[in-house]
């Protein structure tokens, strides 16, 4: 009996030492699937290998990083069906996910370019004609996600408001009245600019031809989930497939991560160069 | 960068955009010798336009004494500091803009101030400069002094907070100069609130986005002046139009106040930006201090204030800051009587230069009673 237990323990840990850690590659391979993973410690990941994106600063328009911060992020990802996951994991020894004045936000972003075509657009957001896509991810839509609440305490704990004129009777709290009066107080809501409050999803797919240009997509069907321990941030990012991508064509992929505690924000960034991005079928 | 005229400096200087003034530019004077702090103007805007979730903190108006007021904290001294010698010629200013002294990698020179800067709306308020001695306050400036500088946006002719913004969220209206952040645009970079050398742009962490002092442009489109202005007690402001240099007006009130009679001058001009709101300094308050706040004209425009009593064109149109809640783009005087008027000269307001004074004697024979004034 005790040998038959010796054998099985020493046939799964081959079989992990066989799996993990995936061997390090020279482009970004996602391996097809069955289901995409949307959990960052998912088993699956251990199927991908790992590519390390070495980051520089943003450098180039201003306003810029002048300071190298993240070095690196490691990418993993999957496909299946119609959808590409990547997993995105960097080094931040401090979470920054709480909004405010001269506070700002852990992010980080996958771009592609929109057309798979010869000539690539620039890595820097794209250019006029040449627009790109990307997925941006946000540690404060997070945790709005995980359940924090919409609140001025979430920010300050010991604030004390009387009332907000929206909230005053003769309005019933949760009301369509009270909820159309309380835009009127909220201008970039009222314009359907949720940068913050309450939202099902940390994500946001957009558009971009270039620095300034950035504009959110039609609609986000981007989805993600971000977890942070140590060494840092761990974020999965799922989203369609790149038109035309398929196993014997390739396309680009750029990624960008903000460090919020070094006051990194929009163009401040630390961001790669386009890597190649394939896809391997599963074996 | 482009080369642009900032007459305030009396020069052409580096700005991220060409020059490209409103067909308009809305412009104000505030009479700081009668401000008396009630933050009055700081409530209507507050009740206007910031009582929302994530506006708690922000006064797009307030009022600070200086010499150590500030909101928020030190948002003067912190420029003043970083912006080294700041040395005029004449009405030429010989040192740098912030956008001349712009670091590597920035389009201005600035800081970004934190949630604690804010948490003191007025610290110092009501701080003398020195100990009061026994008959130092009997001469003229006063050997220690305070006063209330009433701030709001400047709707800078060159905005560091527009310049600033790698997106283009922030706009300067064509038809009447408003600085204006599109809030369908901005993300929330706070690119503005580090640029903003008067700390005029605010970051709301509810909406994510930055907000600003509007000008009361709903108001401002209907002719009527904006909400700070129309509740003052002290009746120090007046809203209005201001012309190029060259193309100033005598019947223009803003005009004549700040290019005529050159009594109403710029805050900081020395930081570049052109800005609108005009000031006329405190008459009581040494110009060593008010020189560097309001640059070089600061005494002539004292001069020029001190002898209104004798200038009654200057008089008779002080009369009519706060007389009415209309725009007033020409005024008239005729004898003793001053008159706001419109576009078209159609009399709006018309004010007694002289108010009849009544003495009442204290002792009331009617009714055989001392009068008092109590209410
Ligand atoms: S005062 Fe500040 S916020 Fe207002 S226009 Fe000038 S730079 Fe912009
Ligand atoms: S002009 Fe209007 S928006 Fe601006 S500070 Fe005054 S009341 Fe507030």
């Amino acid at each position: 009996m005790r040998a038959v237990i010796w054998v099985l323990i020493m046939t799964m840990l081959l079989a992990a030492a066989c799996r993990s850690p995936a061997p390090r590659s020279n482009e970004v391979v996602a391996v097809a699937a069955g289901t995409v993973p949307a959990d960052p410690s998912d088993p699956i990941w251990r199927n991908a290998p790992e590519y390390a994106a070495k980051l520089l600063p943003q450098d180039l328009v201003d306003p810029r990083l002048m300071k190298a911060s993240t070095a690196e992020v490691l990418v993993r990802a999957v496909i299946a069906g119609s959808e590409i996951a990547f997993r995105l994991e960097w080094t931040d020894p401090s979470k920054s996910d709480l909004p405010g004045a001269g506070q700002f936000i852990d992010a980080c972003a996958i771009q592609i370019p929109a057309r798979i075509e010869p000539d690539l657009p620039d890595p820097q957001m794209g250019m006029p004609g040449k627009p790109v896509e990307i997925a941006y991810w946000r540690a404060d839509w997070q945790a709005s996600v995980n359940g924090r609440e919409d609140s001025i305490k979430s920010l300050f704990p010991n604030a004390a408001i009387d009332h907000y004129p929206y909230d005053a009777p003769p309005l019933q709290p949760g009301s369509p009245e009270q909820q159309e009066f309380a835009k009127r107080y909220a201008p970039a809501d009222a314009v359907g600019n949720r940068r913050e409050g309450a939202r099902p999803n940390p994500v946001e797919d957009l558009l971009a031809e270039g620095p300034g240009t950035l504009s959110p997509a039609t609609r986000t069907t981007s989805r993600a989930s971000g977890v942070y321990g140590q060494p840092g941030w761990s974020v999965v990012i799922v989203r369609s497939l790149p038109e035309g991508l398929a196993p014997l064509t390739r396309t680009q992929v750029a990624f960008a991560i903000w460090e919020g505690s070094l006051d990194e924000v929009g163009a401040r960034k630390m961001r790669s160069a386009w890597i190649p991005l394939a896809i391997r079928e599963a074996e | 960068m482009a080369r642009v005229y900032n007459w305030q400096i009396g020069r052409e200087m580096s700005y991220w955009y060409p020059e490209s003034r409103p067909q308009k530019q809305f412009a104000a004077v505030f009479d700081i010798n009668k401000c008396i702090a009630c933050q009055t103007c700081t409530v209507a805007c507050k009740t206007t336009w910031t009582s929302g979730r994530g506006q708690e903190y922000m006064l797009w108006n307030n009022v600070e004494s200086k010499p150590y007021g500030c909101y928020p904290l030190a948002w003067d001294l912190k420029l003043l500091d970083m912006l080294n010698g700041q040395e005029w010629t004449g009405n030429r200013y010989d040192g740098q803009t912030i956008f001349e002294s712009a670091p590597a990698g920035e389009r201005a020179l600035g800081w970004r101030p934190e949630t604690q800067d804010y948490a003191y709306p007025n610290v110092g308020e009501d701080d003398c400069s020195g100990q009061v001695n026994g008959g130092a306050s009997f001469s003229m400036p006063h050997m220690n002094w305070f006063f209330y500088l009433a701030r709001i946006c400047n709707h800078c002719t060159y905005p560091s907070c527009l310049s600033s913004c790698p997106r283009s969220s922030i706009y300067k209206r064509p038809e009447d100069g408003i600085v204006l952040v599109d809030q369908g645009r901005c993300r929330g970079y706070q690119e503005c609130v580090r640029a903003c050398p008067y700390k005029k742009v605010f970051f709301n962490p509810m909406t994510g986005t930055s907000e600003k002092c509007i000008a009361c442009f709903p108001k401002i489109e209907q002719g009527i002046q904006p909400q700070c202005f129309v509740n003052c007690i002290g009746k120090i402001r007046m809203a209005g139009w201001i012309s190029k240099p060259e193309n100033a007006r005598a019947d223009n009130p803003i005009d004549y106040l700040v290019h005529i009679k050159k009594v109403a001058l710029p805050l900081f001009p020395q930081f570049g930006l052109e800005p609108n709101v005009y000031y006329i300094p405190p008459i009581h308050v040494p110009t060593s201090f008010t020189r560097q706040l309001f640059g070089p004209g600061v005494d002539e425009a004292i001069r020029t204030y001190r002898n209104a009593p004798n200038d009654r064109d200057l008089a008779g149109l002080l009369c009519l800051l706060g007389s009415s809640e209309m725009m007033m783009p020409r005024w008239k005087r005729q004898g003793d009587t001053v008159m706001g008027l419109d576009e078209k000269g159609v009399e709006l307001v018309r004010v007694p230069m002289n108010e009849p004074v009544h003495i009442r004697p204290a002792f009331d024979r009617l009714y055989q009673v001392q009068r008092t004034n109590c209410p």
